[in-house]
């Protein structure tokens, strides 16, 4: 997979796409990079990660079976206990979402156009050589873009998921979608699931979530010590990262994010407003608007999507540590705080935004939605209100995929940080 | 601090089972060393072991108090009733509901029976929603019996055949004289209607009970009256199960791990207190939580035991290996 071209040859189109790929990977990355200053030196492990994969075309699990996972619900401990390994095909590749184009309406998310772009093309190392893709019934355009994976080839599993989370009848039925699920997967990857595997799955994926709780927490500090952009790779590699390479590359961050801690190093600006992001998923390298943010001098110090903080937030809790119990506990930490909009009820969402910007003493919020993720842009109303009444300012900002009219963009986030410091000024 | 910590961390499960079977062989045995605790006790130490009891549930004395003739029960004299009641208020007062989960014997019983069912491997089974909300109900019809069958008796509308009738249909006054080797309460008593009925139905339920535990944690505390009992006066107790929902995130890992299939431990965000009617306090709840500080307990006013990052872990056996 050389990004390099023989002379002779004339370039097929694969080979463009992956060239266009690699440029806007390593566009991104040289910003997140060399864009700031002060990087962690534990953050390299993570810029070279994704460099090796997005730039270089090396696969993160050359001879292991990948298990595609569309979204947050998917249980991770499952997987790993079948001895496949989850892959969360949340794709944010402009050059994807052009190819992924042809097959939704064009007032259609990005995100669900970049994954089946991705799929499509097969050109995506960290993708490539998937077979099976779990697709849980979360939004419509998710549901929908399962009929055209399975036309591509991929073998899919709709995993069921229910649209009210609070009532009893939703929570069995989730938790039939998760017992089934685990009867199933086996098959896919050719290994049963046991209740020795699963028990030392649940424990590890249950110190990874430690581990970024544990750096999370360190966020908490004033002065800043680490920016958001960093956390948004590091969160965005559990993608796809070996799930002890990561936890040990995590912990090594948060050693020395501590020590920064202790010497009360800033990491961002003197008067940096304090940013707490949620809505549509930044997933890399489409970290447009995180970046537009520390750019404009803001910090973000928490967030609530389900690329970064929700993918790690809440654990599993057994009380019998059976096949029975250890199931039917994953399938409630994967729905009963799940904050995902396609859900009746957003309180726990409001709930939890009012929450972080409390104790990560947040100056305001911004909410991205994708055009076209019509959930997201569906509960900016309640949220914005809720924000008002709480007096939390608010900025929301509809956006895509697509390089144009980041001009614009800009100059609100740059105007809404000013506010944010004339605002901290006269508090 | 440090000593909170510790606390905070600790293993509730080993905790309890000790506390659990002390309590058991001091309510149970403690009678064989002349350890009298009195009448009054909110708990089912059952009077019918008489052979061992350490103090005698105050439900027994509470039927034979309120079955006096009327003419008694409602004059001077009656004030009886209520100095047993203060009594028992005063040992309930200082605990609630943690009598519950960890004193009550037959309470304990039940978790060895689970503790039974979880070495076989088997699971439990839960009740629906539906289930839930129509059988909490029972342990009130018990209470009303137990209040209002005795009164009858003292006003004449009913034999005394029909006296005590919930001791004789509770599966405690049959289990707990069998640790001391008594057998006798294991018999119909076929003298009248009254005490046919009650002795027939009171073998019943105790095979229920058997059954029951076997299969559904604490399935006896659903319609237990004691905790029906408890809960009118619980918001007086100085122990108190407090929730902080602004730092819940309703993962509802405690209620996963509730006994009792309390469904608000998680889902209600709003109240303080959390003490729901069917609650055992055996703070599972406190010790699943892996948010800091969403659960706690106070006594006073005092924090004792909250849910910490730290404790959850450790009870979880998620510790990095060093
Ligand atoms: S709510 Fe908590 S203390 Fe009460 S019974 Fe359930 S787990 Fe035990
Ligand atoms: S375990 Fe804690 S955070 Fe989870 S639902 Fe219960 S109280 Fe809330």
């Amino acid at each position: 997979m050389s990004t390099e071209l023989p002379q002779h040859q004339v370039e097929t189109s694969q080979q463009r796409h992956i060239r266009h790929q690699g440029m806007e990977a390593s566009g991104v990355l040289d910003t997140v990079e060399k864009g700031f200053g002060g990087n962690p030196e534990a953050m390299q492990y993570f810029y070279d990660l994704f460099r090796d994969v997005y730039c270089e075309g090396i696969k993160p699990h050359p001879d292991k079976e990948m298990i595609g996972t569309m979204c947050v619900q998917i249980p991770d401990e499952i997987i790993h206990a079948a001895g496949g390994i989850p892959v969360r095909l949340c794709n944010g590749f402009y050059t994807d979402e052009e190819v992924g184009g042809d097959f939704m309406p064009a007032k259609s998310c990005s995100l669900v156009k970049a994954s089946l772009g991705m799929l499509k093309s097969e050109t995506n190392p960290y993708s490539d050589g998937i077979k099976s893709i779990i697709n849980p019934t979360t939004c419509d355009q998710k549901k929908k873009a399962a009929g055209m994976m399975r036309e591509m080839g991929y073998q899919v599993y709709d995993m069921e998921l229910p649209p009210v989370k609070e009532s009893e009848e939703g929570r069995e039925y989730w938790r039939r979608s998760v017992r089934k699920f685990t009867h199933e997967v086996g098959k896919l990857t050719g290994k049963k699931v046991t209740r020795k595997n699963l028990k030392a799955t649940i424990k590890q994926v249950g110190q990874a979530q430690l581990t970024y709780h544990r750096l999370n927490e360190l966020r908490k500090n004033t002065p800043i010590p680490i920016l958001g952009k960093d956390i948004f790779m590091v969160t965005n590699a559990y993608f796809f990262d070996d799930l002890t390479r990561w936890t040990a590359a995590t912990e090594k961050l948060c050693t020395e994010i501590e020590a920064r801690v202790a010497e009360g190093y800033n990491a961002a600006g003197r008067r940096s407003p304090r940013i707490v992001f949620t809505g549509s998923p930044p997933v890399f390298p489409n970290l447009k608007i995180p970046l537009m943010i520390e750019q404009a001098d803001g910090v973000i110090v928490a967030d609530e999507t389900c690329s970064s903080n929700r993918l790690l937030n809440d654990m599993v809790s057994v009380d019998e540590w059976f096949m029975y119990d250890m199931v039917d506990a994953i399938a409630d930490r994967y729905l009963k705080s799940c904050t995902c909009p396609i859900f009746t009820m957003n309180d726990d969402r409001i709930r939890r935004l009012i929450e972080l910007v409390r104790t990560f003493k947040a100056d305001g919020v911004i909410y991205q939605a994708f055009s076209g993720c019509s959930v997201y842009e569906m509960e900016q109303r309640s949220v914005a209100k809720a924000m008002e009444k709480e007096g939390i300012p608010m900025l929301y900002i509809e956006t895509d995929y697509s390089p144009s009219g980041t001009g614009q963009l800009s100059t609100r986030i740059e105007a809404f940080m000013e506010s944010l410091k004339v605002r901290g000024r006269q508090k | 601090m440090k000593i909170k910590a510790a606390i905070d961390h600790m293993d509730l499960r080993r905790f309890r089972f000790w506390f659990q079977l002390s309590a058991f062989l001091l309510l149970v045995y403690g009678g064989r060393l002349a350890i009298n605790l009195g009448t009054s006790l909110p708990t089912f130490s059952c009077g019918y072991n008489k052979s061992g009891t350490a103090g005698v549930c105050y439900l027994l004395p509470l039927q034979h108090q309120l079955a006096q003739p009327w003419e008694r029960l409602f004059s001077p004299a009656g004030v009886m009733v209520l100095s047993g009641l203060g009594i028992f208020l005063l040992w309930f007062v200082a605990l609630n509901k943690a009598w519950c989960g960890f004193i009550c014997p037959l309470g304990t019983i039940q978790d060895w029976i689970t503790a039974l069912r979880k070495k076989m491997g088997i699971r439990y089974s839960t009740y629906t929603d539906e289930q839930f909300k129509k059988l909490s109900l029972i342990k009130y019809v018990f209470l009303l019996i137990l209040i209002f069958v005795p009164l009858a008796i003292g006003g004449q509308f009913l034999s005394h055949d029909w006296g005590t009738p919930f001791c004789q249909l509770c599966p405690a006054r049959m289990i707990i004289p069998l640790f001391n080797g008594d057998f006798s309460q294991w018999v119909i008593d076929f003298s009248s209607t009254g005490r046919m009925v009650l002795t027939a139905l009171g073998m019943f339920i105790t095979g229920l009970f058997l059954i029951g535990s076997f299969l559904k944690k604490r399935f006896f505390c659903f319609f237990c009256p004691m905790g029906a009992f408890h809960y009118i006066f619980s918001k007086l107790s100085i122990f108190k199960l407090k929730k902080e929902g602004d730092k819940c995130t309703v993962c509802g890992d405690c209620y996963r791990v509730c006994d009792m299939q309390i469904k608000p431990i998680a889902d209600d965000v709003v109240s303080k207190d959390i003490l729901m009617d069917d609650c055992i306090l055996c703070l599972k709840c406190v010790a699943s939580c892996p948010e800091q500080g969403a659960l706690r307990v106070d006594i006073l006013g005092k924090t004792v035991f909250e849910s910490t990052k730290g404790g959850f872990v450790k009870r979880m056996g998620l510790e990095a290996k060093k």
